[in-house]
């Protein structure tokens, strides 16, 4: 039949049909790795005013432009004091393959930053490899012990994370291999389910008290972040500061997994961009702008996005899924495996089945042997200097000596939508949607 | 129902003249010097009590304490002459913490290793992610206790409030007194031997003959292990 005389309802889209059709043969809803797939308002969506005639750009290979970024001033001896404003995100050593994790440390050692454990505790390899970890205290807590506390240069309290904020971490049973089963303390091959609340705390008083309990542990010597799924955020960033973290580290609804509900990740959550604007407005409320430091986490992927989540005010980005991409994720080898999955390069999302065709999201001993650690160490490293290198010009070509210097007055809105959200105008207007009028 | 120590020499410290950070400061000083016992002086409800102390140091704390005593521990002897706030012993990894009075919401949770002794009741969700420590209640426990317990061993001499061992993984539940009712995946299975054994270790130290109780033994019946669609219900209507 000719394309033309096919009609597609818009409502039962063909993604919505075979998602019903899947639903009712499994009976049970489906679960799968990378982040949302929706079309969110993103920082896509605005672009910078560089210097003309009213504003003097820096020469962009002879003027200093200054990266370094310190987090934990508030309450911390030891704050992390990186050179660039790009962080490793969380993900855990479960999720990922313990080379990737490795590659992971060497790359943020080389560039000067962090990187972060996950939801299964610290690997002694990760430790040793990464200059700067900061050590996640997670709901389900699994391998959390007060040796490794000890270690850590930053502890983050993880609340929620923006693929999907109210739940718990999921991995599925042919990740639970001997290695990752003991670190976690669970039955090998169990389809691990984590929980969403914490243990020994429920609401921001409790909060309070636990933030002090670390503090007490490791002898207020390194920095809490708290990290929060963005949802309410302008509350929920005025409670975790009440409560006394030196950072908040915020997820957007595009931040990744590797194994969650498909209906959270599309449908839960706010995008980074407005929650970006919430948190920093929180902070202003608070007075607390530059006491406590933002990370912005979610789909950052170009030194466009660090530069623009810079000018909106936060002190830092956090990147997960991006520097997977980097070392090799949904690369168009080993396509064989990718199609046996059901899937294809550019298109995989299915870091929860355990059978990542480039040995990333993997614990089996002969895929993650397609993983070159030098060389996914080289590329990660690579990619974050080229954000870097790509932040700094556009902050240079503001005028800007420091990327910090960045500002919302760099930034006008493509759509409508981005002015609202960002509280810029729209460009060619002196509109900022939903504040003063036309 | 509070033993005054007789060892009056041992070494105090008075939380009414120190800050927390103060107090735990010179506890984990002491520990590192070797000093076998610490009195702890008007602890009043005193938060972050003894937390992340490492070594094998006796604490007694004369009176009641806040939340997170002992948590992060690593090694020490506490003894609290009264009642304890949450999370008690909270990731504790070695050693023994003793609570004469009764114990608040989540005492031991998430506790690897070691050993915490209620001898009054225990709040909701007792033994909540149990890693591998051994919590024993001589009193009752409320709601959700052991939920998600991974491993280790909860013993309750006493009454146990709903759904006791929700979503447990592994470990065991001992429960001497009535059973309001099970969380979802929590199954009886028969006592044994050596359970009994286990048993009378635990409790006859506090005076209390395993075999004056009809207990039960609780396990995980494995049946959530893996996302199936017959299981529906039991994730539906779990509680």
């Amino acid at each position: 039949m000719e394309r033309r005389l096919l009609n597609t309802s818009q409502t039962f889209t063909p993604e919505a049909i075979a998602a019903i059709q899947e639903s009712a043969e499994l009976g049970r809803y489906s679960i799968r790795g990378f982040g949302a797939f929706r079309n969110v308002p993103r920082l896509d969506d605005l672009v910078f005013l560089t210097a003309t005639l009213t504003r003097f750009p820096l020469e962009g290979y002879r003027e200093r432009c200054e990266t370094r970024t310190v987090l934990g001033t508030r309450f911390a001896r030891k704050p992390l004091e990186l050179s660039v404003p790009i962080t490793v995100a969380g993900m855990s050593f479960g999720a990922l393959s313990r080379t990737a994790k490795v590659a992971l440390g060497r790359a943020a050692s080389l560039v000067g930053t962090s990187t972060t454990t996950g939801d299964g505790g610290m690997l002694a390899a990760e430790r040793e490899a990464s200059a700067k970890l900061v050590y996640q205290c997670l709901p389900s807590r699994y391998g959390f012990s007060p040796a490794d506390l000890k270690k850590a240069d930053a502890i983050e309290i993880v609340v929620g994370q923006g693929a999907k904020p109210g739940g718990g971490g999921l991995l599925l049973g042919q990740k639970v291999n001997q290695v990752v089963a003991g670190m976690r303390t669970l039955p090998e091959g169990v389809d691990q389910r984590s929980p969403c609340r914490h243990p020994d705390w429920i609401g921001p008083d409790d909060l309070r008290i636990k933030i002090e309990e670390l503090r007490e542990a490791t002898d207020w010597e390194i920095p809490i972040y708290v990290k929060l799924g963005a949802t309410r955020v302008t509350d929920d960033v005025k409670l975790a500061v009440k409560a006394g973290a030196d950072v908040i580290v915020l997820d957007g609804m595009e931040g990744g997994t590797a194994a969650t509900q498909s209906t959270f990740q599309d449908h839960v959550g706010i995008p980074t961009l407005p929650a970006i604007v919430l948190a920093v407005e929180a902070l202003k409320d608070m007075d607390m702008l530059g006491e406590v430091q933002l990370v912005v986490s979610g789909g950052i992927r170009s030194g466009a996005d660090v530069a623009k989540a810079l000018a909106l005010g936060a002190d830092a980005v956090s990147l997960g899924t991006a520097t997977l991409v980097a070392m090799g994720c949904n690369k168009p080898i080993y396509v064989e495996d990718y199609e046996k999955l059901g899937t294809a390069p550019y298109h995989c999302h299915h870091c929860h089945t355990g059978l990542c065709p480039v040995g990333i999201a993997t614990q089996d001993e002969a895929l993650m042997a397609r993983l070159d650690v030098d060389q996914a160490t080289t590329h990660v490293a690579n990619y974050l200097q080229t954000l870097v290198m790509e932040a700094q010009s556009l902050a240079r070509a503001c005028g800007k000596s420091d990327v910090h210097n960045l500002e919302r007055e760099d930034l006008v809105a493509l759509t409508l939508e981005a002015s609202a959200m960002a509280r810029v105008p729209l460009a060619g207007t002196q509109w900022v949607v939903g504040q003063n009028p036309l | 129902m509070l033993d005054t120590p007789a060892q009056t020499s041992v070494l105090s410290l008075d939380c009414a003249q120190l800050t927390t950070r103060e107090l735990n400061q010179r506890l984990k000083a002491l520990a590192t010097e070797g000093i076998p016992a610490v009195r702890i002086l008007n602890p009043e409800g005193r938060h972050n009590v003894a937390v992340g102390l490492t070594g094998p140091i006796q604490v007694t704390i004369e009176g009641s304490i806040g939340y997170y005593c002992g948590g992060l521990a690593d090694g020490p002897t506490l003894e609290i002459l009264g009642s304890s706030g949450w999370s008690l012993g909270e990731n504790l990894m070695n050693g023994q913490i003793l609570v004469r009075g009764n114990a608040s919401a989540c005492a031991a949770a998430s506790a690897h290793g070691g050993r915490v002794i209620v001898l009054g009741n225990a709040g909701p969700r007792a033994g909540i992610s149990l890693k591998g420590a051994t919590l024993v209640v001589l009193g009752n426990v409320s709601y959700s206790a052991a939920f998600m317990m991974q491993a280790g061993r909860l013993i309750i001499a006493g009454d146990a409030g709903p759904n006791l061992g929700d979503s447990m993984y592994q470990g065991e539940i001992f429960v001497g007194g009535e059973l309001t009712s099970l969380g979802a995946d929590a199954c009886e299975t028969e006592i044994t031997d050596s359970d009994w054994q286990t048993l009378e270790q635990e409790l006859l130290p506090w005076g209390l003959d395993p075999h004056s109780r009809s207990f039960k033994k609780i396990v995980c019946a494995g049946e959530l292990y893996h996302f199936k669609a017959k299981d529906w219900s039991k994730w539906k209507d779990a509680y």
